[in-house]
């Protein structure tokens, strides 16, 4: 069997065994009487609005942030800035949520103006919690590919629009907003889904029973009532709902996760004086805002006097998460490269049905709810292996299948520029693979390299399946800092999880910075193939 | 020789016919309006597009179901002809199946290039390079590797006068001496003249 | 002990690892290096001259799920750190059997009679304040209800404290529990899923009170030395958890398992569980820091395992439908 054909057996048979573990135990089927239960609704209702209302929000105040970062080039720090929207998009939610009650809790620092305002109303608890913590980590994403999506206006339309003396509304009707508008309902969704499958913010800012999305009324039924036929009922309603709609989306197009290139001198039109002061301050009070929740986590820091066990026990959970978070991403990275190659073949042959069908089955664990994932294969396993010899390999392999989304995600654009640029001269050439490779390799380094950091951060904040195939020999940094909250050491954990922040910090500036070093090198190579990716991007897309 | 014959392809609801010899060792210039189908042509005999019908074969051997890589063909291509992440020399090293015995024969390409007047930009990336000294690098492997048919999309097109002549004296030269049959598709007159043995307007 | 699985074993060359003579299967707290569990293996080890390895899950209730689906391919000799809540259902699966202990030397107060479970530890679901902030602490659950102090507690359906308070709403107000649930929901911060998020968005003064046991303020003065933290007592009555342990059905070494739980109620072992698990020890003479003379000894209250595996369902829907 080729390569390929093996790492699509991979994706599909973790979640087919972890279906089949649930169904199979007990030979228990669907539960339809939970369709007639009105909590059954309010719970879907309750998903959909706050999914919606994120998604909204997170796209709505990116657009203008992405904006004033586009038409000022020169702003301070902007390419910081860039990574750190990142950061926030990949920072384990278990710091988001520290951070954010640090700041907006009860006893927070912004507390007692915001009672001021809102005439003592303000709780973080419930439907505003979950919004603020849910665009809070995925705005910054949507501020990053709106902007790298306006740098790829060509410098033509400006000056044509220029020439044309567009008003300001007609030049961002016929400029701007083509490009933003596949990309900003791209994004709507992909934000869309993120937020339907929330779960871990909504247990802990959810603040009741009123607010329960679907993934964490399956934790429920699954964990507590040992419910299946309602957990699957829940389960097909997720899956249906959020795959529906993201499949239907993806059939328009696909998000490009692009890498910021090095900032080119293109011409753009002036803004008046005005409309520039705005834009800085919005620029400023974007800093700000992702900042916050971040260091308001140092008070807390500052308060722990780390003993020496500690320190030991923290660095040992470092090193293990490291590890673990290595192996998973280069896992993904390998396997995400050899799920793209039928999709490389089927977009050569423009085979689109083909290409689609591919894409969905090598992406479909961002919509499969990843507590049926765990649990399923769980049940599967643990009367067929020892689970505690065993489950720090399935620890690795489900948090690989579930990051390799992303790794496709991002590779496939590029990859599929390669093929676009350059597949037929490669064929007229009759290289053989390893040469093929050899070009290959240098011309997607710096994405996969980036992604490689990406799909590391990612895997490294995991703590839903640790706490289900975990054992204490392996200890990861996120599971000790719970292991410290979890026993009054509120102080440990805060440092804990600053070191795990600083981590994930490190790793993504890590190897986006030997990109940036890379392209700093050959300015002018850089320019050709952004400039040759502009009108090829165009037909790429399926 | 290369047989062209009751060659059909239907290409967005237009069908193009193509029927065409060739010489072994002969250099054919081919012509015609722009939207012809010439590019067509060269894409068919390499293997980049299959015929609805007729044959194309070399030498007696039918070609119509070999791939790409199993044709005996070296195809110069508009753009995109060069690696743009990799140098030039780099690029001009592929596309020669090397073995313990035999090497890239690395001489001739530094000898081509000097002749070219490329040979000091050996080591730079091609997007460095201007639109000429890339089409006359890729010129040079074009017609080194050892392939018997050489398929050339406007070769000269973004060269000067002065180049455009001796990049189509070199042309000539190199396939005259290594017996190569040679397909150019071209629209000025003066390199039908330089290098192509005949010509054939298609229409 | 099984220290063995290396990173090797990760890889795919697995060590042999020769299994131990007693498998125990409890909760996390339990056996991390402020729990009873290091200290408990010791000296068992050393009185039975064996070999006895913890399996942690995340808590009781993951223990229980985790023996049900692996049915007779069990590791488990013991199940530790069910409580009286789950009795029941453990039972009804046929997942235990009778341990054959005598149980005279448990506190009377505990009326304990199971013949599958062993009681080690139990606690009163309290209400803990920070006396600094409240001076005058609610004195019974209607006075708290009524209130509008700022409250926060967990979810009944992912926590057991959840699920006492639940009980301890049914055990006051009976048919009237729908509309005190309202009542309460107005002055509710959050409801957590489990215990210690509640508790630490407590003690970062998330709110006046949250619902706890009645042992926690030991911990401050003894780790701490904090004397502000106290349970407040209601008189009402409060609801008990008692944390139980039982030999699996497909126990290879009962007689071992036997002399384990035998240990778990000794004073030797008695006497350590305290102050790591921090709640109150099923037997009399104990020796304990003086702090827990201190803590409040409240009435107790509630309902028979039978009933809550009865009508826990209802409850929860109930619970549901009115709390927001």
């Amino acid at each position: 069997m080729r390569l390929h054909w093996l790492a699509y057996s991979f994706v599909l048979g973790l979640t087919v065994l972890s279906f089949y573990g649930l169904i199979s135990f007990g030979n228990e089927s669907l539960d339809t009487s939970l369709l007639q239960d009105s909590y059954f609704y309010s719970i879907l209702g309750f998903t959909l609005k706050q999914a919606l209302i994120s998604a909204v929000l997170s796209v709505g105040l990116a657009i203008p942030i992405a904006r004033a970062l586009y038409f000022l080039p020169h702003l301070p720090y902007k390419k910081l800035f860039l990574a750190f929207c990142l950061l926030c998009f990949v920072t384990p939610t278990l710091i988001v949520i520290t951070g954010l009650v640090a700041l907006l809790g009860r006893s927070g620092f912004l507390t007692p103006w915001l009672n001021t305002l809102s005439d003592n109303h303000w709780n973080i608890y419930g439907m505003s919690g979950i919004l603020i913590a849910h665009v809070f980590m995925n705005m910054p994403l949507a501020v990053r590919i709106i902007y790298l999506e306006l740098q790829s206006i060509p410098e033509t339309s400006w000056k044509l629009a220029s020439q044309l003396k567009l008003n300001k509304a007609d030049c961002f009707r016929i400029v701007e907003w083509p490009t933003l508008r596949n990309t900003s309902i791209l994004l709507l969704c992909f934000i869309f889904v993120l937020c339907f499958n929330s779960f871990a913010v909504v247990l802990a800012l959810g603040g009741g029973p009123q607010s329960t999305t679907l993934e964490v009324a399956i934790y429920q039924a699954l964990k507590y009532d040992f419910n299946i036929p309602e957990a699957l009922t829940l389960a097909w309603t997720q899956l249906i709902v959020a795959g529906g709609l993201y499949w239907l989306i993806s059939r328009f197009g696909s998000l490009s996760w692009k890498n910021v290139d090095s900032s080119r001198n293109v011409w753009r039109p002036k803004k008046g004086t005005i409309s520039i002061q705005a834009s800085k301050v919005m620029y400023g009070l974007a800093w700000i805002i992702l900042l916050l929740p971040f260091v308001s986590l140092i008070p807390g820091l500052l308060d722990s006097k780390l003993s020496r066990p500690d320190i030991q026990a923290i660095s040992r959970a470092a090193a293990v998460s490291i590890g673990l978070a290595i192996i998973a991403a280069t896992l993904a990275m390998s396997i995400a490269y050899a799920l793209l190659h039928p999709i490389r073949q089927a977009a050569m042959g423009a085979k689109l049905k083909r290409l689609w069908l591919l894409e969905s089955v090598a992406t479909h664990t961002l919509i499969s709810p990843a507590m049926v994932l765990s649990v399923g294969l769980y049940i599967f396993l643990l009367p067929r292996i020892d689970i505690e010899q065993w489950g720090i390999v399935f620890v690795i392999l489900l948090n690989t299948a579930l990051v390799i989304p992303f790794a496709v995600k991002k590779l496939k654009p590029r990859l599929l520029q390669f093929d676009q640029q350059y597949n037929r001269l490669a064929r007229s050439l009759k290289l053989n693979r390893r040469t093929l490779w050899r070009i290959e390799w240098p011309f997607i380094k710096e994405i996969y390299l980036a992604t490689f950091g990406l799909v590391l951060v990612l895997a490294l904040g995991d703590v839903a399946i640790f706490s289900i195939f975990g054992t204490t020999e392996w200890t990861t940094l996120p599971w000790l800092i719970y292991g410290y909250a979890s026993s009054y050491r509120i102080a440990e954990a805060s440092a804990a999880s600053f070191i795990l922040l600083i981590l994930c910090a490190l790793f993504l500036f890590l190897l986006e910075k030997l990109v940036h070093k890379k392209l700093a090198l050959r300015p002018l190579m850089n320019q050709k193939l952004t400039d040759e990716k502009q009108h090829k991007e165009g037909d790429t897309h399926a | 020789m290369l047989n062209i014959q009751d060659l059909l392809l239907e290409l967005d609801g237009w069908p193009l016919r193509y029927d065409l010899q060739v010489q072994a060792g002969e250099i054919v210039a081919i012509q015609g309006i722009s939207g012809v189908g010439k590019t067509t042509l060269l894409n068919l005999i390499a293997g980049y597009l299959t015929p609805d019908s007729g044959t194309i074969a070399w030498n007696q051997h039918v070609l119509n179901d070999l791939s790409v890589e199993q044709r005996p063909v070296s195809m110069l291509f508009q753009d995109h002809n060069l690696f743009e992440h990799i140098s030039v020399l780099e690029n001009l090293c592929l596309g020669f199946k090397t073995t313990a015995s035999i090497q890239v024969p690395i001489q001739s390409i530094k000898n081509a290039a000097a002749y070219l007047g490329v040979d000091e930009h050996l080591n730079k990336k091609p997007a460095t390079l201007s639109g000429g000294q890339r089409q006359r690098i890729a010129l040079i492997r074009t017609l080194l590797r050892p392939e018997a048919i050489v398929l050339l999309d406007e070769p000269f097109a973004e060269l000067d006068p002065v180049t455009r002549e001796k990049a189509a004296l070199w042309t000539r030269d190199q396939a005259k001496t290594a017996g190569k049959t040679v397909l150019l598709v071209t629209h000025q007159e003066e390199d039908v003249a330089r290098v192509a043995d005949r010509k054939v307007i298609l229409t | 002990m099984r220290k063995t699985l290396s990173l090797i074993a990760a890889c795919g060359i697995v060590n042999s690892v020769n299994a131990a003579d007693l498998t125990v299967y409890t909760y996390d707290s339990f056996v991390s290096e402020w729990g009873p569990g290091p200290q408990l293996e010791a000296t068992f080890e050393a009185h039975c001259q064996c070999d006895i390895e913890f399996i942690a899950v995340d808590d009781g209730i993951s223990i229980l799920n985790r023996v049900r689906i692996e049915q007779d391919k069990t590791k488990a000799d013991i199940l530790l750190g069910l409580d009286d809540s789950l009795t029941e259902i453990t039972r009804k699966e046929g997942l235990i059997q009778p341990h054959g202990i005598k149980l005279d030397t448990l506190k009377t107060d505990l009326n304990w009679h199971d013949p599958n479970f062993i009681p080690y530890d139990y606690g009163f679901f309290s209400f803990v304040y920070n006396s600094d902030k409240v001076s005058e602490p609610a004195v019974s659950l209607k006075e708290l209800i009524d209130s509008d102090a700022s409250v926060i507690y967990q979810d009944p359906r992912t926590s057991t404290p959840g699920q006492g308070l639940m009980l301890w709403v049914k055990a006051v107000y009976g048919n009237q529990a729908p509309a005190a649930w309202k009542q309460l929901a107005t002055h509710t911060v959050t409801v957590t899923k489990g215990w210690w998020e509640a508790y630490s968005m407590f003690l970062e003064g998330d709110a006046d009170y949250v619902l706890s046991y009645n042992t926690s303020p030991a911990y401050h003065v003894i780790i701490q030395d904090k004397p502000q933290y106290k349970a407040a007592l209601f008189n009402e009555g409060h609801i008990a958890q008692i944390e139980v342990a039982a030999i699996s059905k497909y126990s290879k070494n009962p007689d071992l398992a036997k002399q384990f739980l035998q240990f778990l109620i000794s004073p030797e072992a008695q006497s350590v569980i305290p102050t790591t698990n921090w709640m109150l020890p099923v037997i009399n003479n104990i020796e304990l820091p003086a702090v827990f003379d201190t803590l409040i000894a409240p009435k107790r209250i509630g309902f028979t395992p039978k009933e809550i595996a009865k009508k826990r369902k209802k409850w929860l829907r109930e619970w549901r439908s009115t709390a927001n």
